[in-house]
């Protein structure tokens, strides 16, 4: 067949070098800084200690800074300078990656420099697996949606629902697993909402979320200073942690993985879960079809809004799940606007894993690191930064991972369009 | 299957789309239905599918009266349907598709990957199809896409009547041969085909009976056998001439030449590759090609909307590197854009705006920045008038007008004011018999005043019947320039990137007859 036997059309060479010059300087420069740290701020007797605090606790692993700094600087800038120069398509992004993964390193034994301050490696590890939880189940309730063809920009909202319905009817029942439930039907009727005016009214679905996180913070604040006035409604509430026996001894791997509380391992299970709803079964193959092409899904006989109402309703029940994380897994009560506009970086988490639960998973793992290593230096009183700095770090990573690393990023094709029968 | 309307009829509002068809599609047959766009035909496939509820009449299959509350029954009544936009996702694979919304799985919703492509293999191997399952449907060819839509209408339980809404409008000469060879083959192993089309050739190549519809009426029954000029003439309600009158061109200077033009996409492919390309006033030079050989950029490059990698691009011999498309329109470059909705038309502008669209800022439609609008009034029902739009008022949005209507505001703004050179890219595309013969003589008229023009069209009966010269694009460069004489066979053989030289092709099938070979790429 005369279709099947056409030449393809030409291609830049891969293999051809290609300069960065935007790239290389900004790495090249980068680099360079960390060389001047090393040799102008650190002297020679300073020492970055990595300790494994919880299991091995005798273990101080002591480094001297300035050669280690030295080093990660130079590889920082040699991927500068290679991407200057020029190198071939396909590894542009293999020195992208080396680049940041050093320079990074590399204010990290900077920053642990100070005299004083310990790399706590297993507590920093699990704490920062802990603090990833709100933006995967942000992430993936968003995930279900958009994948639907639904925005969803009221996740920071249907946080802040699970989170104060959690602590209240934990209150009312005095049992803590009953105001999980709770969360998840608030997060649930939340996105009804949405669900319903994406649908069958067809309104802007990001208006409809902004409102609806207007919405979700208003009714909070107000309900918390109504409830404020009586004792026993917003006592903080909290979970044991779960430790797996001896699994729990294992350097690294104990602290991280065996002894986290339950939130953590509902949400490892629900990346892998709603990984495989979305890509092995019939419903997955639907609701990704009538995100793509809700024509063609509704030609098939899909009912393309039904499927749309459900799955953003039902995507609810796993952000609000993620609220009670901001209380219950941490032992607090609610609190005016607690969720800090985490369900924003939770959207911006699932456009980091281009809206894959697996990406998901790793956009947040790095995420909750950032986030952690910022709790961590600003309690050490390292020196170094101030501390309201560091409580910028997520939101600058957000912003540099996305707009610098991810580039485009491509959403499903008819995500926030509302469909008619009949549409083309 | 035998499939029967009596008297369907669908109403909008106090618009009837459909009224009182009355149908009969033999087992085994071939029914084409023509008429204009607008004329109901859509609409009539959609009430068949299940998409849209008739509002009378009924729908009679082996004699028995049905009802489709949605695609599902219809599906389910044995009818499948290639819709004439495809209705294929795009990331996903040919099994994955073919089985959306009747899916193989292993017991409580899990996926069988197995199970699908087997099917897949199955249905493609009884009729011939020739497909891989796991291929990615937005990465194949359209004629495969449009394989795979055949196959997905065929996976039904029991699929007997195959509705194909114009099913060629978007395929090559090649893919066309192909695609009325698999509807006989077909039609032979007794599924009932209902072919929608406006494409006469084809029409006169497969059918075994026409029904015409205008107006949403049924005005005729005709044989296959009737002439272009009878089914044409029932289609618009008039006598059409299907000949362009022109006169042998009288070309001067040069008015477009590029050079050596290079356009990368984003993803690294070179969609103009090394490109050269004169057109001189006084010509219509026809730009022939498959859809996607880079007949958009080209066409964006010469109006400044792409940024050519590297080349050269002048208009009337000014090099026009760096100018903004606001200068070159200025400096006399028309454009007729070829995806009229989305580069041509603001659609909720009125008629009469969109006719200014280009020239609001001159006088006399404006002075120090503000609209005259007693000027741009005048201008619209002058336009209106002279080339025939059919508008309530020059105050209706544009989105209002029907399509071939919608061309004619393009039109009329284009040529309603001096230029020196001009693009026109596909300017008939979903436009009627009746617009398409308007838009032909205002294009030759065009070129008789000096114009030079580029005519890109995918429709090789567009490029023989108005091109003094033809240029063959394929792959980002032109493969060929030939004069119109050339036979269809040649050019549709350059256009898939064989070389002209080697006849007969290796490539297409050698023993079709060759009153088929006239069919192909047939545009009425």
């Amino acid at each position: 067949m005369a279709v099947d036997t056409q030449t393809l059309p030409a291609m830049v060479d891969e293999r051809a070098p290609v300069r960065r010059v935007k790239g290389g300087v900004t790495y090249a420069v980068l680099g360079l800084f960390l060389l001047a740290i090393a040799v102008a701020v650190l002297g020679g007797d300073r020492t970055t200690t990595i300790a494994f605090d919880r299991t091995l606790t005798d273990l101080h692993w002591a480094v001297p800074t300035r050669p280690v700094v030295l080093a990660l600087g130079a590889i920082t800038a040699a991927a500068g300078a290679w991407m200057l120069l020029g190198l071939p398509q396909r590894w542009t992004k293999f020195a992208s990656a080396a680049a940041v993964t050093a320079f990074v390193v590399g204010l990290l034994f900077w920053s642990y420099s100070e005299p004083g301050t310990v790399f706590r490696a297993e507590s920093i590890l699990a704490g920062a697996l802990f603090l990833s939880m709100p933006y995967i189940f942000g992430a993936l309730s968003g995930v279900v949606c958009e994948r639907s063809g639904v925005i969803n920009i009221g996740i920071e909202g249907q946080f802040l629902m699970g989170a104060f319905t959690g602590v209240l009817v934990a209150n009312i029942t005095g049992n803590v697993y009953a105001g999980m439930a709770g969360a998840m039907l608030a997060g649930l009727l939340s996105t009804m909402l949405l669900a319903l005016l994406a649908t069958k009214y067809q309104v802007n679905q990001v208006v409809v979320g902004v409102i609806l996180n207007l919405l979700a913070l208003g009714f909070t604040s107000f309900m918390y200073d109504q409830l404020k006035k009586t004792e026993g409604f917003n006592n903080a509430f909290s979970i044991p942690t779960i430790s797996w026996g001896p699994l729990a001894d294992i350097p690294i791997l104990g602290p991280v993985l065996f002894q986290q509380k339950l939130f953590v391992y509902v949400g490892l299970v629900m990346v892998f879960v709603v990984w495989f709803l979305l890509y092995r079964t019939r419903w997955g193959l639907r609701t990704r079809a009538v995100g793509e092409h809700p024509a063609a899904a509704d030609s098939m006989g899909v009912n393309v809004n039904r499927l749309r109402y459900w799955n953003v309703t039902l995507a609810g029940l796993i952000s609000g799940f993620g609220g009670a994380w901001f209380t219950i897994a941490n032992s607090l009560a609610f609190n005016k606007d607690m969720t800090a506009g985490l369900g924003f970086v939770a959207l911006a988490v699932m456009i980091v894993g281009r809206w894959n639960p697996l990406g998901v998973l790793a956009g947040a793992l790095i995420f909750g690191f950032t986030t952690q290593i910022a709790r961590d230096l600003d309690a050490s009183g390292s020196a170094l930064i101030p501390g309201d700095f560091l409580k910028m770090l997520p939101y600058a990573v957000t912003l540099v991972v996305v707009a610098g690393l991810i580039g485009k990023a491509r959403a499903p094709k008819a995500d926030g369009v509302p469909y008619n029968p009949g549409d083309k | 299957m035998r499939l029967e309307l009596k008297g369907l009829t669908k109403k909008f509002g106090s618009f009837t789309a459909d009224d009182d068809i009355d149908l009969v599609v033999e087992p085994g047959q071939i029914h084409a239905i023509l008429g204009e766009n607008g004329a109901g035909k859509s609409t009539l496939m959609n009430m068949l599918y299940g998409i849209l509820t008739p509002t009378s009449g009924e729908i009679l299959i082996d004699g028995e009266p049905v009802s489709f509350a949605g695609p599902r029954d219809a599906i389910a009544a044995g009818i499948g349907m290639v819709h004439q936009h495809f209705k294929l996702v795009g990331p996903f694979s040919v099994a994955d598709n073919v089985q959306l919304g009747r899916e193989h799985t292993r017991g409580l919703g899990v996926l069988s990957a197995k199970a699908a492509r087997k099917a897949v293999v199955d249905v493609s191997e009884q009729y011939g199809l020739a497909l891989d399952p796991d291929a990615v449907c937005e990465d194949l060819p359209v004629g495969v896409q449009q394989r795979v839509e055949i196959v997905k209408a065929l996976s039904g339980p029991k699929t007997e009547l195959l509705i194909l809404d114009e099913p060629t409008a978007v395929l090559t000469p090649a893919e066309i041969t192909e695609l009325l060879q698999i509807m006989r083959n077909l039609a032979e192993a007794g599924t009932s085909i209902l072919f929608i089309s406006h494409k006469l050739k084809e029409v006169q190549a497969v059918a075994d009976t026409v029904t015409v519809i205008r107006r949403g009426k049924v005005v005729a029954e005709l044989e296959p056998t009737a002439s272009e000029a009878e089914m044409a003439s029932a289609m618009v309600g008039r006598a059409v001439s299907l000949q362009v009158d022109k006169t042998p061109a009288e070309t001067g200077e040069a008015r477009l030449e590029v050079k050596d033009l290079t356009v990368v996409s984003a993803a690294g492919v070179k969609v103009l590759d090394g490109l050269d390309l004169t057109v001189h006033s006084g010509e219509i030079v026809g730009l022939a090609g498959v859809e996607g050989n880079g007949q958009t950029e080209l066409a964006r490059s010469i109006l400044g909307l792409v940024k050519p990698d590297s080349g050269y691009i002048a208009v009337d011999g000014q090099d026009v590197h760096g100018r903004s498309p606001a200068r070159r329109i200025a400096d006399g470059l028309g454009y007729i854009p070829e995806d009229r909705g989305r580069d041509g038309l603001v659609s909720e502008f009125s008629v009469a705006e969109n006719l200014v669209l280009n020239q609001y800022k001159d006088e006399p439609f404006s002075k120090r920045g503000v609209v005259n609008s007693g000027a741009v009034r005048k201008r619209a029902s002058d336009s209106i008038a002279e080339f025939d739009i059919r508008t309530q008022s020059p105050d209706e949005p544009v989105s209002s007008l029907s399509g071939g209507n919608q061309q004619k505001v393009i039109i009329a703004r284009e040529f309603s004011r001096p230029r020196r050179f001009l693009v026109a890219a596909q300017p008939t595309r979903g436009v009627d018999v009746g617009a398409t013969e308007f838009i032909h003589s205002r294009l030759v008229a065009e070129r008789d005043t000096g114009t030079g023009v580029l005519l890109i069209s995918s429709e090789l009966d567009e490029i023989y019947a108005l091109a003094d010269r033809i240029a063959v694009i394929y792959n980002g460069r032109i493969v060929g320039e030939v004069d119109p004489g050339t036979p269809r066979g040649v050019i549709g053989r350059l256009m898939v990137g064989a070389s002209a030289e080697d006849t007969p092709s290796p490539t297409t099938d050698s023993d079709e007859p060759a009153d088929d070979e006239e069919a192909n790429g047939g545009d009425r």
